[in-house]
C-alpha cells in the first residue's frame, strides 16, 4: 500500500475495505475443540458407566476428573499449534463465556467432595455446559449449535427424572448431541466456507437458508 | 462547519491499520501486512506511529519459537478513530 493523499470518500471506502477483511476470518477446524470436549465426554461418560455397572465401585465417578486433565493439555496445545494470526471479538467472547463455565463447572465438581448430595450434579452440570453451547451458537449465529444447545437445555431435565446411573448414559448423550454433532457441521461449514472465501457462519447459514439472530 | 481530520489518521496505512484493529480484539503484524497489501519496513515505520501516539499497542513476543508481534486498538486510538469518521461525516453530510 503506498502512501498518498486521501481524499474524504477514499477515507471512508478505505474503512469499510478493511472492516470487512476482518470477516473473512473463520479458520479450518474450527470445530476441533468441541470435537476434542465431545469425544472425551463420550468416551469418560462411558467408560464411567460400564465400571459401575460392572464393579458396582462408586470410585468410578472420580473418572469425571479425568475431562479437565487430559481436556485443558491438549486443548492448550491444540491452541498454541494453530496458525491465527487475529483474533475477533466474538472469538474472545466465546473464550470469556466457556472461562466462566469452566470455573463454574470446577467448582461444582471439588462441591462434590464436600457434600456429594448437595445437588443433582448431573442436571447442574448439563444446564450449565448446555446453556454456554447456546450462548456460543448465539455470538457465532450458527444454526446448529444454537438448536444443539436449547435443545440440550431442555433435555437437561430429563435428568431430574431418571434414575440412578441411566443418568450417565443420557449425560453421555448430550456429548453427541451439543458438541460432537456441531463439531463436524462447523468443521464441515468451514472447509466449504474457506473454498468459496466466505465467513463459515455465512456459509452455514445460506446452505441452511437460516437468516442472522 | 467542517471539523478538522486527524492528521495521524488521514493516512492510507495507517487508516487500514486502524480500521482492521477497530474491527479485532487482536492482530499480529503478518495479518496486517497481508490484509493492507503493504511493506514489512513501511508497516512496521506506521505502527511506530501509532504506538507512539498510544493509538495502539504493540506487544513483541513469541509464539513457539517464532518471534511474533501483535497489535491492538487502545481505548484512545478508538476514541480518535472516532472523532476521525465524525469528522468525515460532517464533510459528506
Amino acid at each position: 500500500m503506498e502512501e498518498k493523499n486521501l481524499s474524504k470518500n477514499e477515507s471512508l471506502e478505505l474503512i469499510a475495505r478493511m472492516i470487512k477483511e476482518t470477516r473473512n476470518s473463520m479458520e479450518r477446524g474450527g470445530g476441533n475443540i468441541y470435537l476434542l470436549w465431545g469425544y472425551l465426554w463420550l468416551v469418560v461418560a462411558l467408560t464411567i458407566y460400564g465400571l459401575l455397572l460392572y464393579t458396582g465401585d462408586y470410585r468410578a465417578t472420580w473418572l469425571w476428573f479425568a475431562m479437565p486433565l487430559v481436556g485443558y493439555p491438549v486443548m492448550y496445545f491444540m491452541l498454541k499449534n494453530r496458525k491465527r494470526r487475529a483474533t475477533t471479538f466474538v472469538e474472545a467472547v466465546i473464550s470469556k463465556i466457556w472461562i466462566v463455565i469452566g470455573v463454574c463447572a470446577l467448582l461444582l465438581s471439588l462441591f462434590m467432595f464436600v457434600n456429594h448430595n448437595a445437588f443433582p450434579i448431573m442436571f447442574i452440570m448439563a444446564l450449565l455446559i448446555n446453556a454456554g453451547v447456546a450462548m456460543s451458537g448465539l455470538v457465532i449465529k450458527f444454526k446448529p449449535t444454537i438448536i444443539a444447545g436449547f435443545v440440550g437445555i431442555l433435555l437437561s431435565f430429563s435428568l431430574l427424572l431418571i434414575p440412578g446411573i441411566n443418568q450417565i448414559l443420557v449425560f453421555a448423550a448430550f456429548s453427541v448431541i451439543m458438541l460432537i454433532i456441531p463439531g463436524h457441521i462447523l468443521n464441515a461449514a468451514s472447509r466449504k466456507a474457506i473454498a468459496a472465501g466466505l465467513d463459515a457462519t455465512e456459509s452455514s447459514s445460506k446452505s441452511n437458508k437460516v437468516s442472522n439472530v | 462547519m467542517f471539523k478538522e481530520l486527524d492528521p495521524l489518521l488521514h493516512s492510507q496505512l495507517r487508516l487500514a491499520v486502524m480500521s482492521l484493529l477497530i474491527s479485532l480484539e487482536e492482530a499480529d503484524f503478518v495479518y496486517l501486512r497481508e490484509k493492507s497489501g503493504a511493506t514489512a519496513g513501511n508497516l512496521s515505520v506506521q505502527l511506530e506511529k501509532l504506538a507512539q501516539a498510544q493509538y495502539i499497542e504493540v506487544d513483541k513476543g513469541y509464539s513457539g519459537k517464532r518471534p511474533r508481534t501483535t497489535c491492538r486498538i487502545t481505548p484512545a486510538g478508538r476514541a480518535a478513530f472516532e472523532v476521525y469518521v465524525d469528522a468525515l461525516r460532517s464533510y459528506t453530510e
